[in-house]
């Protein structure tokens, strides 16, 4: 009896360990919705129903693509009510998952799904990163599989098409783009008593001297950082540039007088209390809320993008104009994001559709009522769908708008130069002893 | 069938760990033995793909790179302070706690809830205490005690950074600590601190002589444990000041996650993770070697 009895517990031991080993191991069951096909037609004898179960051809088996972005709640909500049901609508087969992942954890989220082999079939993907993730050998060339790329590629505007191209390929299409206008504090601007948006460097300054004016903890303008975004406008706006145009080189560009004379004016502001110190880093991870300054008359001017209306609400007067031009003009900066498709896809073709779905001008039509700027160049046009009276300003910046360095290496490319920007405007070395070095560091990484 | 009594408490025994022990190979020991691998390869994320081997030389790399200087000078520092920081402050409060009758409930549960709350959270609300000029650090440092003249800011410079994310560790790790140290208290004898006050002791001698003597072993454990702890600092870090201004605050692991998942170093970050383990395993060893002598000696 006892021995029947450790016999038994031992064989219940044994299955729990198997329970659970079977658990820790098991795959996750990919989510495929089964639906049932039914041929309806009666059909007497056994020959005929030969005949004709072959003549119906199969409807093609239902797949699940999933879909990464970063959408704000207005964007997803329209995406997921609007969009998805009917591209779906049009491809019964198929049906989209939408996974919403906040842009900071987006990168690290998205790496370790592809070291895991479980890469989403598309994303919505920063421009920024597109050059890397080909260069990898993560992503689908687009320009390969889709045969009716060129068509697609034609019909984009061309700054946001060059941010997919790396080692001779297309990764992916532009999705959305964006770009920085500046914005001004309206109230500020009347107290100060300056009647518009300042158009050029000289009439900026001109602007910050009166908004000084207003009490010591007033501001100018305000920024979170040294990185590209915040600081390309107003290099390329002074003339200068990062790299040469066919990104081989960093000397002479990064480190030549026109990018030093940008830094100089930066360290100015700074200096003359123009500018809110934010921008010289280490504020702490939370950072400035440059919203809230804004909000709260502390800060006069920050360059925002086309989400800017339609999150920070209406409450307060604000007016929209193009970046201050420098000697070079008032060139501001592309952001947006790229559709790029997975090598790890299961269903490529089906991908492939969603893309044009998204492509569509319906699609970007909608998308642009909840703030996304549209990348087909039809919609520019006078007379077209999307309300120019939102976009107008920003389309009008996009002529003039630049793309930051389109290189597999961008982002040690740009830590580099994000912190011997913030060392500089610290005042802790000269900008040769800061900007030499860096641009040292940044050919090595240019280097083929 | 006939096993004996012995063999058969084995196999049972056996048979209960198999669970832990699997979940432990598979989710402790093997990514262990594959970062040890990654590190000596310049790694390719994408499964399939080769990957160059390189050696040592994401080793030398990091010996050479003056952030990983900066990381250790960091790590060691919040480690040198955290450490002797919760220790005093956790036996303090053990010591009050072990000589109240009423309410050392209700104590224990304020005292241990910091232990228990997230990391995130209160990294988050750490960083907001501490913001400049209108942080209420600084609202309480100027205006109510009058200390300061004007706000500081905190987070532009790396040694004021740091109190902060120091303050935070301290805080966090004193209601762990306390209740360690109480349980070692509750183990001695009373019939020693009754002798030692016939003797003529006072409170502080017999602190010294009976009470720390014989929680050593305590002592040992919890330097040993928050040690480690001290070395692996990384989310209060991360959240507070995100390694900036100019990378001067960038503890060890801090900078391992930045070069492994912000530039997909993987092999660079699997080498500097393994150069803090070493580091770690030695000071562990030595710590416990020296400071773990017999009680009585």
């Amino acid at each position: 009896m006892n021995k029947r009895k450790h016999l038994t517990s031992l064989i219940t031991a044994g299955l729990v360990a198997l329970a659970l080993l079977v658990t820790a191991c098991a795959q996750p069951t990919p989510q495929v919705i089964e639906k049932p096909v039914v041929v309806e037609k009666e059909v007497p004898v056994t020959i005929e129903v030969e005949k004709v179960v072959t003549a119906i051809p199969l409807p093609p088996s239902p797949v699940t693509i999933s879909f990464w972005h970063a959408y704000s709640e207005a964007e997803m909500n329209l995406f997921e009510d609007t969009l998805i049901p009917k591209f779906e609508a049009a491809h019964p087969n198929v049906t989209v998952e939408s996974v919403q992942v906040p842009y900071n954890d987006f990168r690290r989220k998205l790496l370790t799904s592809i070291a895991g082999g479980s890469a989403p079939d598309l994303i919505r993907s920063d421009i920024i990163w597109v050059p890397e993730y080909g260069a990898m050998g993560a992503l689908v060339a687009l320009d390969v599989l889709m045969p009716d790329f060129q068509e697609y590629a034609d019909a984009v505007f061309p700054g946001p098409l060059e941010t997919n191209f790396a080692n001779g390929h297309y990764w992916g299409l532009p999705l959305d783009t964006n770009n920085r206008v500046l914005v001004t504090n309206t109230a500020m601007f009347e107290a100060a008593g300056i009647s518009g948006p300042p158009k050029t460097i000289e009439e900026f300054l001109a602007a910050c001297k009166k908004i000084k004016a207003l009490g010591e903890d007033k501001y100018c303008f305000a920024d979170g950082g040294t990185y590209a975004w915040a600081v390309n406008p107003w290099i390329w706006s002074f003339g200068g540039d990062i790299t040469d145009p066919g990104f081989t080189t960093a000397t002479g560009y990064l480190n030549g007088p026109q990018t030093k004379a940008a830094y100089e004016f930066l360290k100015n502001l700074i200096d003359q209390g123009y500018m809110h110190p934010s921008i010289k880093g280490g504020i702490g991870n939370v950072g400035i809320d440059t919203w809230g300054g804004f909000g709260n008359d502390e800060i006069a001017m920050i360059l925002e993008g086309p989400w800017f209306p339609t999150i920070f609400g209406t409450e307060k007067e604000y007016s929209l104009s193009l970046m201050p031009a420098g000697p070079a003009g008032p060139i501001s900066v592309v952001g947006g994001e790229d559709i790029v498709m997975f090598e790890q896809s299961q269903h490529k073709e089906e991908a492939a559709e969603f893309i044009r779905f998204m492509l569509s001008e319906d699609s970007q039509v909608a998308m642009a009522s909840v703030g996304q700027m549209p990348v087909l160049k039809i919609l520019a046009e006078p007379g077209s769908l999307i309300d120019l009276d939102f976009y107008g300003i920003f389309l009008e910046q996009a002529k003039t708008a630049r793309a930051r360095t389109p290189h597999p290496n961008f982002t040690k490319i740009e830590e580099i130069y994000t912190l011997a920007g913030s060392a500089y405007l610290r005042g802790e070395a000269s900008f040769e002893d800061l900007f030499n070095p860096a641009v040292e560091e940044i050919n090595a990484l240019l280097a083929p | 069938m006939n096993i004996s009594l012995r063999k058969q408490r084995i196999l049972y025994a056996f048979i209960f760990l198999l669970p832990g022990l699997l979940l432990y190979l598979i989710f402790v020991i093997y990514p262990i033995l594959k970062t040890f691998q990654i590190s000596f390869y310049e790694w390719n994320i994408i499964p399939g793909e080769p990957s160059e081997w390189v050696g040592v030389g994401n080793y030398i790399r990091a010996l050479n790179d003056p952030v990983v200087r900066i990381s250790l000078r960091n790590t060691f520092m919040y480690t040198l302070v955290t450490v002797p920081g919760q220790l005093i402050l956790a036996l303090i409060v053990a010591l009050l706690m072990n000589y109240i009758t009423r309410g050392s409930t209700f104590f224990r549960t304020i005292y241990y809830l910091p232990v228990i709350t997230s990391w995130v959270v209160v990294s988050l609300l750490f960083n907001y205490l501490f913001q400049s000029p209108k942080g209420i650090i600084n609202h309480i440092l100027m205006n109510v005690l009058h200390l300061i003249a004007e706000p500081i800011p905190w987070f532009m410079n790396a040694s004021t950074a740091f109190i902060p994310i120091e303050a935070l560790g301290i805080w966090k790790g004193i209601g762990w600590g306390m209740v360690v140290f109480l349980a070692a208290l509750k183990s001695i004898p009373q019939e020693l601190y009754e002798a030692a006050a016939i003797d003529g002791a006072n409170a502080w001698q017999r602190l010294i002589k009976i009470t720390l003597p014989l929680i050593r072993p305590t002592l040992v454990f919890l330097s040993v444990i928050l040690m480690i702890g001290g070395f692996n600092v990384f989310i209060s870090v991360v959240l507070i000041t995100r390694g900036g201004p100019l990378q001067r605050t960038e503890v060890m692991l801090s900078y391992m996650y930045h070069q492994a998942f912000d530039f997909l170093d993987f092999g660079y970050g699997g080498a500097t993770a393994f150069i803090l383990a070493a580091i770690i395993i030695t000071l562990s060893f030595i710590q416990i070697r020296f400071f773990r002598r017999p009680v009585g000696d």
